[in-house]
C-alpha cells in the first residue's frame, strides 16, 4: 500500500472523527520501525486535518522522535519499568534511551499520555510505582497515565501462532489491586485512567 | 417499581394467551340479524353491539382499566376478516412457539356457530377468490406476501387530538360535516352521509363502553372492603364517566382516554400494528405539569400510572394468524411503538420531563410490549441519548433509535406540510408516518433475492420447476453484468406489477366491504371529507411494499459480477450448476464466493455500488405509482421475521448462502459478512438514500463488554450520531454474546426472561423459532468500534 492509499482508508472514517473528536492512531508492533513511511503518513494525515496519535515504546533515536513529533498530535508513550536492570531482564532492552527520549519529548511536545501495562509480580511493586509516579510528575506536558491491566486475551492467539508464552501463568490483577495502584498515581497529581 | 406494579406486571407475564370466542360470537350474532344496511353503518352498529355487550373486566389492583377480551390475554378472533378452521385452532394450541390455549368449548363454538356462518365469506376468502392466477403463483412461490389476507389495514398512529378533545366534540365535528353535504352537486353525498352516520354511532359506542366500566367500578367499590382500593375504584368511576366522552383533565384521565380509544381501534378490526399513542411524552406533558403545579400529582404517582398503562399493552397479544403469515411475524408482539423526544410541531426539541420519566418506566418494566423508541434530532441533547443508551446497554433491545430530522425530511419529500411532518414519527418496526393524519399501509414483503433467482433461471422457479416469471434470456449467454442486471429489472417490474394489481383490488375490497368508522374519527380528514379510513379519508394515503433481502441480493450480484464477469474465476454455467447442487461437491467454489467476494457492510464501494443499484431499481419500480385512494406507492426496508420464511423458499444464492437459509434482515449486511467493524457497516448502510424510503431497519449486535463504562456509552453515542449525520434512518442494538444465546437454546428454562431484539421489536428469545434463534446468533458480533 502507498501512503496515499492508507490515508484514503483513514479518511473513510472522517465522519466518526468529526463526531467523536477522534482521529488516526498509528501503533504496531512499533510504528517507529518504519519511520520514513510513518513520517510521510503522518504528514499527509495532518495536511488532511486528521488528528494523529502514535503509540510507541520510545526506543529510537531522539532526533527521529523529535522530527516526527511535528506531525503528531498525541503521543501514547509506553513506560514499563523504571529500574534499568529489571527493564533489561523483562524486555531484553535497556530503558536508558526510552527515559531520555521521554524527557526530551516532554520539553518539545504538548500532548503525551503515558501507557503503563500493569503486570503483577513484574512491575506492580511499590518501588516501581513510586519511581514511575515521580518521573511522570516531574515532566512538563504529560497529562495522563493509562493503566493497562494485564489480561489473558492473547493466550489463544499465541497458541494459534505456535509461540510459547512465558507469562501465561501470571494472573490478571484484581480490580481492587488496580484501584490501589491508581490511587498511588493520583497522589502524584496525575490524571489516571484505567484501560484506554 | 412499587408492589402494585410488580404484581400487575408479574401477573401479565405469567398469564398464558388463550383464544376467546366472545367477539366472534357477538359479531356473528349481529351479522345474522342485520341486512340492508350500508357497509359503514353495519360496521358501526357491529362495533356498537360489541361495545355494549362484551364482558367488562377490571382487574385486581389496576388503575388503568379495560381489556379487549373478557380477561387479560384473552385473545379475540375476527372471523369476518379471517375465519380460523378447527385445524388452525389446533395448530394455535399445539405449536411450540407463540401458542394460544384453545379450549374444547372454543372448538365447539367454532364448529357450531362461527365456521358455518363465515366459511367462504370472510375477507380472506374474498381476497383469494379475486386474485389472478399469476398473483397466486407468485404468492405461492414466496415472491411476496399479502398483509391484508388476515388482518385489516391499520398502520397508523394517533396525534394529540384525543388529549385535547372529547368524543362529544368529535360528534359536533361530524354533525357539522353532515350539514355541509351537498346532495345537489356531490354524487357521493349519500355515501358520505352513511360514513358520517357510522362515525356518529361509533362515538356513542365508545362512550357507552367507558360508562360500562364506570358502572362496573361503582359496583365493585360498593362491595370493596379495603378502604384504599375502594377509593381507587371510586376514582376509576369518575375517570370512566368523564373520558373519552370529554377531554381529559389530568394525567390519569389522559392515559385512560387513550386506552379506551386503543381498545376501540383493536376491537373494531384487527388492524396491523394494533394502535399507538405516538409522541406520548409530548401528549402527557401538559397534564403532568399541571398536576405537579396544582399539587394533585407527584412524579411517583405519574410513574405508577404510566407503569399500569404499560401493563395494559402487555396484556394484549397480537391476534393469532395462520399459515404463512404466522411465520412472517411469529410473535405475540403487536407493534405499538411509543415515540419519545423528536420535534414539536414548531420545530423545537420535543423532549421534556415526561420523556425521562417514561425512559425510567421502560427501564424498570422491561416488557417487550409496548415497544419504544427515541426520536433523535440534531436538537436532542446528549443527555437524552445517553439515558437511552444506558437502557440499550442492558441488552433487551429497547429503545430503538430514529433520526428525527430524516423522518421529517422523508415526510416532506412525500409532500406533507412541515407541521404534519414534525407531528409524524415512526411506528410498527421503523415505518414513517404523519401521526393522526395518514394511512400508511404496509401491504406485503417482497423477496428481492428470489427475483434474482428467477432471473438466473430464465423465468423458472427452480424450487418447483414452474415458470412464473418472464423469459429474460439464458444467463449463460449474457455478455456482461449489465445484461444480467437489466434482466433482473425486467423480472422485478413483472412481479411488482402483479403485486400492485392485487393490492389495488384488495384496497377496493376493504374500502367497499370493511370500512373502519371508529378509526376514521381519529384520523384527519376523514370527518371533514366524509370518507372512511380505508377509502382515502385520511389527509395522506400511502401504500408500502417492503423490500427484503437487500444484503443477500447485493452480495449475490457482487459475487456474479466479480467472479464471473470481472475475474472470470468461474463461468456462469459453473455457478448455476453449483447453485443447482446447493454447493454439494462445490465447497471450494462456495468458500470462494463466501469469503473472496467484496461484500456489503464493509465500506467497500465495489459491493456498495451494487447495493445502491439494487435499492434504486426497487425504488424506481414502485415509488410514485398511484394507489386507489388518491395516494402513492412508497418503499421501505424491513423484514420483521419474513427473511426466515423468504429464505426457506430460495435455493442456494451466488453469495455462498445455502438453500433455505435465512436471507439478510432489514438493511443489515448478510449475517457474519460485515467484518470491518461497526463504523464500516454504518458507512455502507448510509450509501443508500434513506430519505427516499418510509423506513429502513439496521440491526447491530455488540458484545456487552464493548459498552462497559462511561466510555462505552460515549462510543455508542458517537456511533449513532455519526450514522445520523450520514442520514441513516434507524439503528437498533442487541447487546448479548452468542455464547449466552447458545446457552439459552440449550437450556431454555434457565433463560425464560432473556429478551432480544428481533426485527423492529423485542421478544423473548425462547419464544422464537429455532431458525430465527440461529439467525440472530449468526449476526456479526462487534467486539470493537
Amino acid at each position: 500500500m502507498t501512503v496515499a492509499e492508507v490515508v484514503k482508508e483513514i479518511e473513510k472514517d472522517t465522519v466518526f472523527y468529526d463526531e467523536s473528536g477522534g482521529g488516526a492512531t498509528f501503533s504496531g508492533g512499533e510504528p517507529l520501525m518504519q519511520q520514513d513511511f510513518l513520517q510521510n503518513l503522518l504528514k499527509l494525515s495532518k495536511e488532511n486535518e486528521i488528528h494523529t496519535a502514535i503509540e510507541t515504546c520510545g526506543l529510537t533515536g531522539s532526533k527521529t522522535l523529535l522530527r516526527i513529533s511535528a506531525y503528531v498530535d498525541l503521543f501514547l508513550y509506553d513506560l514499563k519499568i523504571i529500574d534499568n536492570a529489571k527493564h533489561e531482564k523483562f524486555t531484553g532492552a535497556s530503558n536508558r534511551a526510552i527515559l531520555k527520549n521521554l524527557r526530551e519529548l516532554s520539553r518539545h511536545h504538548d500532548h503525551i499520555i503515558i501507557r503503563f501495562p500493569l503486570i503483577p509480580g513484574i512491575n506492580d511493586n511499590e518501588e516501581n510505582i513510586l519511581q514511575t509516579g515521580e518521573l511522570i510528575s516531574s515532566l512538563r506536558n504529560v497529562e495522563e497515565i493509562d493503566i493497562l491491566p494485564y489480561h489473558k486475551g492473547g493466550i489463544e492467539k499465541y497458541k494459534r501462532l505456535g509461540r510459547s508464552r512465558k507469562l501465561a501463568e501470571i494472573r490478571p490483577p484484581s480490580s481492587e489491586e488496580v484501584s490501589k495502584i491508581a490511587e498511588k498515581f493520583i497522589r502524584f497529581g496525575l490524571r489516571v485512567k484505567i484501560g484506554g | 417499581m412499587n408492589e402494585r406494579v410488580a404484581r400487575l406486571r408479574q401477573k401479565s407475564l405469567d398469564t398464558k394467551p388463550w383464544i376467546s370466542t366472545e367477539r366472534a360470537e357477538l359479531v356473528t350474532e349481529f351479522y345474522k340479524y342485520t341486512r340492508g344496511l350500508s357497509p359503514p353503518v353495519r360496521r358501526a352498529l357491529a362495533f356498537k353491539y360489541l361495545m355494549e355487550n362484551k364482558t367488562i373486566c377490571i382487574n385486581e389492583g389496576e388503575l388503568i382499566v379495560g381489556e379487549r377480551g373478557p380477561a387479560p390475554k384473552a385473545t379475540p378472533t375476527y372471523p369476518e376478516l379471517c375465519c380460523h378452521s378447527i385445524q388452525d385452532l389446533d395448530i394455535l394450541n399445539d405449536r411450540k412457539n407463540v401458542s394460544f390455549a384453545v379450549s374444547d368449548q372454543v372448538r365447539e363454538v367454532y364448529k357450531e356457530k362461527i365456521i358455518p356462518f363465515w366459511q367462504g365469506q370472510s375477507m380472506r376468502d374474498i381476497i383469494f377468490q379475486e386474485m389472478s392466477e399469476e398473483w397466486r403463483a407468485a404468492y405461492d412461490a414466496g415472491i411476496f406476501t399479502e398483509f391484508m389476507e388476515q388482518r385489516a389495514p391499520g398502520h397508523t398512529v394517533l396525534d394529540d387530538k384525543i388529549f385535547r378533545k372529547g368524543f362529544l366534540d368529535f360528534k359536533v365535528d361530524i354533525e357539522k360535516s353532515l350539514q355541509t353535504l351537498d346532495y345537489f352537486n356531490d354524487p357521493e353525498a349519500h355515501n358520505k352521509h352513511e360514513e358520517l352516520k357510522a362515525m356518529s354511532i361509533c362515538v356513542d359506542a365508545i362512550i357507552r363502553f367507558a360508562e360500562r366500566h364506570a358502572e362496573k367500578a361503582r359496583e365493585m367499590a360498593r362491595s370493596e372492603t379495603d378502604p384504599q382500593r375502594k377509593k381507587e375504584l371510586e376514582k376509576i368511576v369518575g375517570v370512566c364517566s368523564h373520558v373519552p366522552k370529554h377531554a381529559p383533565r389530568d394525567l390519569w384521565e389522559a392515559l385512560q382516554a387513550y386506552w379506551f380509544v386503543h381498545l376501540g381501534v383493536i376491537t373494531e378490526l384487527n388492524t396491523w400494528d394494533s394502535f399507538c399513542p405516538g409522541h406520548l411524552d409530548q401528549h402527557l406533558y401538559p397534564f403532568y405539569r399541571k398536576g405537579l403545579e396544582d399539587g394533585t400529582l407527584t412524579s411517583e404517582q405519574a410513574k405508577e400510572l404510566l407503569q399500569c398503562f404499560w401493563v395494559k399493552f402487555s396484556n394484549h397479544p397480537a391476534p393469532p394468524k395462520v399459515g404463512v403469515t404466522a411465520a412472517e411475524s411469529g410473535t405475540y408482539n403487536d407493534f405499538s411503538n411509543i415515540n419519545l423526544g423528536g420535534l414539536r410541531p414548531d420545530g423545537s426539541d420535543g423532549a421534556n420531563e415526561v420523556t425521562y420519566l417514561i425512559l425510567d418506566v421502560i427501564d424498570e418494566m422491561r416488557l417487550p410490549q409496548p415497544s419504544s423508541n427515541i426520536q433523535l434530532s440534531k436538537k436532542s441533547s446528549d443527555r437524552f441519548l445517553k439515558r437511552a443508551c444506558e437502557i440499550i446497554r442492558k441488552g433487551w433491545g429497547q429503545p430503538s433509535i430514529f433520526n428525527a430530522d430524516l423522518v421529517v425530511e422523508e415526510l416532506l419529500r412525500q409532500g406533507k406540510s412541515v407541521e404534519d411532518a414534525r407531528t409524524g414519527g415512526t411506528s410498527g418496526c421503523v415505518e414513517t408516518g404523519s401521526f393522526g393524519k395518514e394511512a400508511y399501509i404496509l401491504t406485503g414483503y417482497f423477496n428481492l433475492p428470489k427475483v434474482l433467482e428467477i432471473t438466473l433461471n430464465n423465468g423458472v422457479d427452480p424450487r418447483t420447476g414452474k415458470k412464473i416469471g418472464l423469459e429474460t434470456g439464458d444467463p449463460a449467454q449474457f455478455k456482461s453484468f449489465e445484461e444480467l442486471f437489466d434482466a433482473f429489472k425486467k423480472q422485478l417490474k413483472h412481479f411488482v406489477d402483479i403485486k400492485i394489481k392485487g393490492n389495488n383490488i384488495i384496497e377496493r375490497l376493504y374500502a367497499t366491504y370493511m370500512p373502519a368508522p371508529f378509526l376514521s374519527i381519529l384520523i384527519e380528514d376523514c370527518i371533514k371529507r366524509g370518507k372512511d379510513y380505508n377509502d382515502g379519508g385520511p389527509r395522506y394515503n400511502s401504500t408500502y411494499i417492503m423490500g427484503v433481502g437487500l444484503g443477500t441480493l447485493t452480495d449475490s450480484l457482487a459475487a456474479v459480477k466479480y467472479h464471473v464477469f470481472d475475474k472470470k474465476n468461474l463461468t456462469m454455467e459453473e455457478l448455476l450448476q453449483a447453485l443447482k447442487d446447493n454447493f454439494e461437491g462445490h465447497e471450494k467454489t462456495r468458500l470462494m464466493l463466501w469469503n473472496k467476494t467484496p461484500k456489503y457492510g464493509n465500506d467497500d464501494d465495489y459491493a456498495d455500488r451494487l447495493l445502491k443499484a439494487s435499492f434504486d431499481a426497487f425504488y424506481d419500480e414502485i415509488n410514485g405509482r398511484k394507489n386507489t385512494k388518491g395516494g402513492f406507492y412508497r418503499v421501505n426496508y424491513l423484514s420483521t421475521t419474513c427473511h426466515i420464511y423468504f429464505g426457506s423458499v430460495v435455493q442456494a444464492t451466488p453469495d455462498g448462502r445455502r438453500a433455505s437459509e435465512p436471507l439478510s434482515e432489514g438493511i443489515s449486511p448478510v449475517q457474519g459478512s460485515d467484518q470491518h467493524g461497526p463504523t464500516s457497516a454504518i458507512k455502507s448502510a448510509a450509501k443508500m438514500d434513506h430519505v427516499l424510503t418510509g423506513g429502513t431497519l439496521l440491526n447491530m449486535k455488540f458484545t456487552p463488554m464493548l459498552l462497559e463504562g462511561d466510555e462505552g456509552i460515549d462510543n455508542l453515542v458517537h456511533l449513532v450520531r455519526s450514522y445520523f449525520r450520514l442520514d441513516g434512518h434507524h439503528i437498533q442494538f442487541n447487546v448479548v454474546t452468542a455464547e449466552t444465546l447458545r446457552a439459552a437454546q440449550a437450556i431454555p428454562e434457565k433463560y425464560r426472561d432473556l429478551i432480544v431484539r428481533v426485527a423492529g421489536y423485542s421478544d423473548y428469545f425462547c419464544d422464537l423459532s429455532k431458525a430465527l434463534q440461529d439467525e440472530i446468533i449468526s449476526r456479526t458480533e462487534h467486539k470493537s468500534f
